[in-house]
C-alpha cells in the first residue's frame, strides 16, 4: 500500500498535538486536585471547589472527539497518584475516577452534540448550552453516580441525599469557575500582549487590584461583624461588573477565579461571614453565593462580546465595501490617470532628448541646459504627486479624523481627475466660497464621495451626449454647516428614480457597480452630514453634501491659521 | 529655416518641443489653445503644427476640423496622451497627417514633422 507524504506528516503532527494535550491534561488534573485538597473544610472533609473535574471537562471542550479517550486515560495517573497519597481506598478512588470522568464526558458530549468543533465562549446560545449541559446537567448526573459510589463503598458517613447536595453544588461552582476561565484563555495569542495599549494593562490591573481587595476586605477580613456582612457581600460586584463590561469573557472568568479562590481560601481559614456554622452550612452558603454572582456576570459578558463582535464584523465589512468601490473608481479613472502621467513623461523624454541634440551642437549652453534640468526636476516631480494622490486612495485603512478645509479636498479631487476631465473634455467651473470653516473628516473617504459626484456628472454627460459638457462645483457655508454643490448637464433623473438612486447596487452605467452613490451617502452621514440631489430633467442634476463645521476653540482655531 | 507650430495646452510640454525642435533646426511656436493658435494661423501660415488632441475648451480634433471647414490646408501632426482606438482614424480624416502617442521618440516626431512637410509643400510636385 502506498501512503503519501504529506499523509504521514499530517498524521505525525496530530499525534504530537494529542501527546501534549494528553500531557497538559495529566499535569493539571494533580496539580487541580492538590488545590482541591487545599480547598477543604475541615474537620469534617467537605471539598468546597474540586478543579479536576471541571479541568477534564475544559480539555473535552476543546479538544477533538477522536482525543477524548486518550485525555481521559491521561488523567488516570494523575488521579491515582493524588488521591493515593490522601489515604482513601481503592475502591474508592477507582470509583471517584469514574464519575470524574462521567461528569466531563456527560457536559462535553451534550456541549458537542449543539456546537462542532471546539467551544467558544463569545455567543449568549453557546454560554447558554455550556451552562445547561455543563454546568447543571453534568454536575447533577455525575453527584447521583458519585454519592450512589461512597455509599455502596461505605466511605464516608453521610447520608445519601446530602451527598448528592453537597456534590452537586460544589461540582456546579467548579464548573463554572474553572470551565470558562480555560476555555477563555486556550484562545490567547501572545499577539494580543504586543498589540494592547499601556492604558490597556493600567485597566486590567485596576480591575484585578479591585477584586483582589474587596474581595479581601468582605471575605476574609474580621473587621465586620454578621450584621454589616451581607451588605459587603456586594463589594465587589462593581469590579466584576467593570470587567464584564470591559475585559470580555476572559477578563471575566479570571475575575470571579479570583474572587472564588480569595473567598474559599477566607472560608477554609475560618474567616468572612460564611465561616463560622457547620462546614456543610458554610460550604452551601458560599457555594449559593458565589454560583448566583458567576451566572449573570458570566452571561452578561458573552451577551456583548456578541453584541461588539457582531458590530466589529458590520463595520469591518462597511470599511471593505467602500475600499471595494474606492478601488473600482479609480479603475474606471485609469485612462485619465495614464493621461495624468504621461504629460510629465513627455515632457521628461523631450526635455532630455533636446538636451541631447545641445550636447551634441558645437557651442554648449549651460544656462539652456541648467533650464532643461530644472523643468525635467518639475515634470518628475509632478508625476510622483499623481501616484503620491493615488496611493493614498488605493490605501485600505481605519478611518482617520482630522480638520479639513472643503475647498482644499475639492482641488485635491479635480487633480485626480484631471486626466479624466480633459479626455472627455468637461469643463469644470469651481465657485468656491473664500475662507470656507472647516469641517473634520476623514480625508480619503470625503475625496472619494467627492470623486464620486464629479464622475457620476461626468458620465451623466458623456451619455447624454451632451455637447457642452460643465461641470459646476460650488462651495458655501452657512453658521453650522459646509455645503458643497456639484451641477452637472446630463440628462437629470426622474423624480420616481430619486430613492432608487442610493440603494446598493443601482445603477444606470453599463460598468457600474451602482456602490458609488449608496456608499457615498452612508460616508457623508458618518460624518454627520447629508447627501442629496436635485433634478431638472434634460437640464442636469446637482447633488449636494452638507458637512457640520468643526466646533473649535478659540486657541485651536487662532493657532491652525 | 521650417517653422513648427506647438499647440499644447501644458506649458512644460509646451517648453520640451520647442527646445527639441530648435536643437534640430526648426523655427517652433508655441500656443496655449487651439483658439489662440487659429488665430495665429489665419494671419502667418506654419510649415507644420504639433497638435495636442485632449485640450480644454476646444479639442485638437475640433481645431482639425475648423481648419478643414475653413479650407486651411496645413501639415498636422497630432500628439495625444490618452490613445483611443478610434481617435486615430477620426484625426486622419479630419485632415491630420500623422497621429503620435505621447511620450515621444525624437526620431519618430522629427520624422513625421519633415514627412508631412513633405507631404503638403505646395510647389512639390507629386
Amino acid at each position: 500500500m502506498n501512503v503519501e507524504p504529506a499523509a504521514v506528516l499530517r498524521t505525525g503532527r496530530v499525534e504530537q498535538g494529542l501527546l501534549w494535550s494528553a500531557l497538559a491534561v495529566a499535569v493539571g488534573y494533580y496539580l487541580g486536585a492538590r488545590l482541591g485538597f487545599l480547598f477543604t473544610l475541615q474537620p469534617h472533609p467537605i471539598s468546597t471547589l474540586w478543579p479536576p473535574n471541571a479541568l477534564l471537562m475544559a480539555a473535552l471542550l476543546l479538544a477533538p472527539a477522536r482525543w477524548w479517550w486518550m485525555l481521559l486515560v491521561a488523567a488516570l495517573p494523575a488521579h491515582l497518584l493524588a488521591e493515593l497519597q490522601s489515604g482513601v481506598p481503592l475502591a474508592m478512588v477507582l470509583g471517584w475516577y469514574a464519575s470524574n470522568c462521567s461528569e466531563a464526558l456527560i457536559g462535553a458530549a451534550l456541549v458537542r452534540v449543539f456546537v462542532r468543533g471546539p467551544l467558544r465562549l463569545d455567543s449568549l446560545r453557546r454560554a447558554g448550552l455550556f451552562l445547561l449541559f455543563g454546568v447543571l446537567v453534568a454536575p447533577l448526573g455525575s453527584s447521583f453516580l458519585d454519592a450512589g459510589l461512597v455509599t455502596l463503598i461505605g466511605f464516608g458517613d453521610g447520608d445519601y441525599w446530602t451527598l448528592v447536595r453537597t456534590r452537586f453544588s460544589g461540582n456546579v461552582l467548579a464548573e463554572l469557575t474553572i470551565v470558562p476561565l480555560i476555555v477563555t484563555w486556550a484562545s490567547w495569542r501572545p499577539r494580543e500582549l504586543r498589540d494592547a495599549l499601556p492604558k490597556r494593562f493600567a485597566e486590567i490591573a485596576a480591575v484585578f487590584a479591585g477584586v483582589l481587595m474587596t474581595s479581601v476586605v468582605a471575605f476574609e477580613l474580621p473587621v465586620f461583624d454578621a450584621n454589616t456582612a451581607p451588605a459587603l457581600f456586594y463589594a465587589p460586584l462593581p469590579f466584576l461588573l467593570w470587567a464584564a463590561v470591559r475585559l470580555g469573557p476572559r477578563g471575566t472568568a479570571s475575575a470571579l477565579a479570583l474572587m472564588v479562590v480569595v473567598t474559599i481560601w477566607g472560608a477554609v481559614h475560618g474567616l468572612g461571614p460564611f465561616a463560622g456554622g457547620p462546614p456543610q452550612d458554610t460550604a452551601r452558603d458560599m457555594q449559593l453565593f458565589l454560583i448566583s454572582v458567576s451566572v449573570p456576570l458570566l452571561l452578561l459578558a458573552m451577551a456583548l462580546e456578541e453584541g461588539g463582535k457582531a458590530e466589529l464584523d458590520a463595520h469591518e465589512q462597511r470599511q471593505q465595501l467602500t475600499h471595494l468601490s474606492r478601488v473600482a473608481m479609480l479603475g474606471e479613472l485609469s485612462g485619465g490617470i495614464a493621461h495624468e502621467l504621461n504629460q510629465p513623461l513627455t515632457a521628461i523624454l523631450s526635455n532630455a532628448q533636446a538636451a541631447q541634440h545641445f550636447l551634441a551642437g558645437k557651442e554648449l549652453d549651460r544656462h539652456e541646459l541648467s533650464e532643461i534640468l530644472k523643468d525635467i526636476i518639475a515634470a518628475d516631480q509632478r508625476a510622483g504627486e499623481v501616484i503620491h494622490r493615488l496611493r493614498a486612495l488605493f490605501k485600505k485603512g481605519e478611518s482617520h479624523l482630522q480638520p479639513l478645509d472643503a475647498n482644499e479636498l475639492v482641488r485635491e479631487v479635480l487633480s485626480i481627475a484631471h486626466g479624466d476631465l480633459i479626455t472627455r473634455a468637461v469643463e469644470v467651473l469651481p465657485d468656491l466660497a473664500p475662507n470656507l470653516p472647516l469641517i473634520e473628516g476623514d480625508r480619503v473617504q470625503l475625496e472619494q464621495v467627492m470623486l464620486n459626484l464629479v464622475m457620476n456628472g461626468c458620465d451623466a454627460m458623456t451619455a447624454g451626449g451632451v455637447d457642452a459638457r460643465r461641470l459646476s462645483i460650488r462651495s458655501r457655508s452657512s453658521d453650522a454647516l459646509v455645503q458643497i454643490s456639484f451641477t452637472d448637464l446630463g440628462l437629470g433623473f426622474r423624480a420616481e428614480d430619486y430613492d432608487k438612486l442610493f440603494q446598493p447596487f443601482y445603477t444606470t452605467k453599463p460598468q457600474g457597480l451602482g456602490l458609488g452613490l449608496s456608499i457615498s451617502r452612508s460616508i457623508v452621514t458618518a460624518h454627520g452630514g447629508r447627501l442629496w440631489g436635485s433634478s431638472n430633467p434634460g437640464h442636469g442634476a446637482t447633488f449636494h453634501i452638507s458637512l457640520p463645521i468643526l466646533d473649535l476653540g478659540p486657541i485651536t482655531a487662532r493657532a491652525l491659521n | 529655416m521650417p517653422s513648427v507650430a506647438i499647440v499644447d495646452d501644458e506649458e512644460g510640454i509646451r517648453k520640451a518641443l520647442s527646445r527639441l525642435l530648435r536643437a534640430s533646426g526648426l523655427d517652433a511656436e508655441s500656443y496655449a489653445n487651439g483658439q489662440e493658435f487659429l488665430d495665429a494661423a489665419a494671419e502667418h501660415r506654419p510649415d507644420c503644427v504639433v497638435l495636442d488632441l485632449h485640450m480644454p475648451g476646444m479639442s485638437g480634433l475640433q481645431v482639425l476640423r475648423k481648419l478643414k471647414a475653413a479650407g486651411q490646408r496645413l501639415s498636422i501632426v497630432v500628439i495625444t496622451a490618452h490613445d483611443e482606438p478610434e481617435t486615430r482614424e477620426r484625426c486622419i480624416d479630419a485632415g491630420a497627417c500623422a497621429y503620435l502617442r505621447k511620450p515621444l521618440e525624437d526620431r519618430l516626431l522629427l520624422n513625421a514633422i519633415s514627412a508631412a512637410m513633405r507631404a503638403h509643400t505646395p510647389h512639390i510636385k507629386r
